[in-house]
């Protein structure tokens, strides 16, 4: 098969279908080129197993290299990682735009233009607050940073709610991509791109293969004047590294180090949803909030505890999960190995990480238990089970690189966005350095970990990037 | 999957009845080819070296030694990390997928 088209957008997260909607709008052609399935999004209950083979990358399987390992999670379907996140918006905070502005140079990226495309990114999409009191899972979070005296925020959510109070998430599949459509995009599902086709410094297009529900794969080749790449900050630096680009790219990866603990209260809790009310007293650097606590995602958090949790296990319905993410000092890499699909993606968290991870448990020990907590199960091998405050000093000792059980979401930093070309991968509008017509769009371009789920970040980049395209193309 | 994985697996989820172990697997199957090569291999591999003796005493009909349950208790504190994890790798998948496919007091 063979596609021609103005523009190529690789990807459909929250890069790929911003980009998409604002270019088509414009009235350019645009193919959107998705490596995962097109999926009604209403079709799959969230946060579930069949969620997790249908939607994630390598089923939820996949891990930065280091001592310790860190397990990531990445969206690959249509709509990439917003049809599977918790939708938690935040805007980018002001002083970290201020400081990476200066930093790597970067051209029209003040707080004021950043909030400029958020406000119409909030408006498009229908940001807001949850209309009805917060559920228990999540008001916990309040309560237990009253009682202390910290700070703790319900956050807006990517999110429309009904008369009585049901939410429905504004994920990429259900409003930008339709909206795209709607202008003349075409959307091809199942669609890996393998490479990008270089001429003379410039992208010409890209070829890859299609695999049909019976597994049969067709080569397909597109022909583009402008590539974008927006597949998120692990695909889009190997694509490029793939495509023989690697100046800068691949380099610096960021994220939020993240360390769980299920909590085991007297009465029974809601599984239903994600907490929304983040613990704020130790921002930028340390952030306490709720995961996703169905029977399976307590099973494993009460076993990565390494200790015996048949009784908790039993008792299920009373335990949630949550966690302390920091934003840390350490960084890593993504290498793409001729002939693997996915590339060697390593992290190295540094003594002052592993640190900050020990104080955020702590932290989180001493609120859950405020709040009513009875027993607290920590993701360190081994680490004790806590069930009064004095106990929780054992944390600081137990937590070690060969026994931390880390994860994280948020990837970014990969293909650094900025003026300063010994810092960066592309110009601050994520044109990739030595080809003017190839574009990245997404997590990639943040220069570090924002602290906060970067989907509202990504937005607005790539509303910005788009209209700077428009208006030099 | 490869024979000792086949073998953690069925160990790990001997109490379930047959329709629910073959659930169990299935998923875990799906879930290491999904992996991504590197780790699939790595994995793999550690499945073939520690998999070399009891996959021997089984060809050899002999029944003595270590039960995989056993073994995989002195593999979960062994001081090398990838032989620590292998075991735990295998426990998760095996207790998400029974958590969220076997109903709650039926195992």
């Amino acid at each position: 098969m063979i596609l021609a088209s103005e523009v190529l957008i690789v990807g459909s997260g929250a890069g790929g279908a911003v980009t998409a909607a604002t270019l088509a709008r414009a009235g350019r052609d645009v193919v959107i080129a998705e490596e995962g399935p097109w999926i009604d999004p209403d079709a799959i209950q969230p946060f579930s197993l069949d969620e997790l083979a249908a939607k994630y990358r390598h089923r939820g399987l996949a891990a930065a290299l280091g001592q310790p390992g860190i397990v990531y999670a990445e969206g690959r379907c249509v709509g990439g990682s917003t049809e599977i996140n918790s939708g938690l918006y935040h805007r980018l905070p002001p002083d970290l735009a201020d400081e990476w502005r200066a930093t790597y140079a970067i051209d029209e990226f003040s707080p004021a233009v950043l909030d400029g495309y958020a406000d119409r990114i909030e408006a498009e999409l229908g940001v807001s607050m949850l209309p009805v009191a917060s559920p228990p899972s999540s008001a916990v979070l309040a309560d237990g940073a009253a009682k202390l005296g910290w700070r703790a925020v319900e956050f807006a959510r990517v999110f429309r709610y009904d008369a009585n109070g049901r939410g429905t998430k504004q994920t990429m599949a259900r409003t930008m991509i339709p909206r795209a459509v709607a202008d003349g995009a075409r959307v091809v599902p199942d669609f890996r791109i393998d490479r990008l086709v270089t001429r003379d410094g410039r992208a010409v297009g890209a070829k890859g293969h299609r695999t049909d529900p019976d597994g049969h794969r067709e080569p397909v080749t597109v022909t583009a004047d402008h590539v974008i790449v927006c597949g998120g900050a692990i695909q889009t630096p190997a694509l490029l590294q793939r495509s023989g680009i690697r100046a800068n790219i691949g380099l610096g990866l960021k994220f939020h180090p993240t360390i769980k603990v299920a909590a085991r209260f007297p009465s029974a809790f809601d599984h239903d949803d994600v907490p929304m009310h983040r613990v704020t007293e130790f921002s930028p650097y340390l952030t306490i909030g709720g995961s996703a606590s169905r029977r399976g995602q307590v099973a494993l958090a009460l076993a990565d505890s390494g200790v015996d949790y048949h009784d908790a296990l039993a008792d299920w319905e009373n335990v949630v999960v949550y966690y302390a993410a920091i934003r840390g000092e350490g960084s890593g890499r993504v290498i793409a190995i001729p002939g693997l699909s996915a590339p060697l993606v390593s992290y190295r968290v540094t003594d002052a990480d592993l640190s900050r991870l020990a104080r955020g448990l702590v932290h989180l020990g001493e609120l859950l238990l405020a709040a009513g907590a009875t027993e607290l199960y920590p993701s360190i091998v081994g680490g004790p089970v806590v069930r009064a405050p004095a106990q929780l000093v054992e944390w600081w000792d137990a937590l070690s690189r060969s026994r931390a059980n880390l994860m994280t979401v948020h990837l970014t930093s990969t293909v650094r966005m900025g003026e300063d070309r010994k810092l960066t991968g592309a110009d601050s509008f994520g044109r990739v350095w030595g080809h003017g017509n190839l574009r990245v769009s997404d997590a990639s371009l943040i220069p570090d970990a924002p602290g906060v789920n970067p989907q509202a970040a990504i937005m607005a980049l790539a509303s910005r990037n788009a209209e700077h395209f428009l208006a030099t193309t | 999957m490869l024979w000792l994985e086949r073998r953690v697996v069925a160990s790990l989820s001997e109490n379930l009845d047959h329709a629910q172990r073959e659930s169990v697997a299935a998923f875990v199957e799906g879930c290491l080819r999904s992996m991504p090569e590197l780790l699939r291999f790595g994995v793999a591999a550690e499945s073939v070296v520690l998999g070399a003796a009891p996959w021997l005493r089984e060809r050899l009909g002999r029944s003595e030694g270590p039960s995989i349950a056993a073994r995989m208790a002195r593999w979960e504190r062994n001081p090398v990390g990838p032989i620590r994890q292998y075991p735990r790798l295998l426990s998760s998948l095996v207790l998400f997928a029974t958590e969220e496919l076997v109903p709650a007091g039926s195992k």
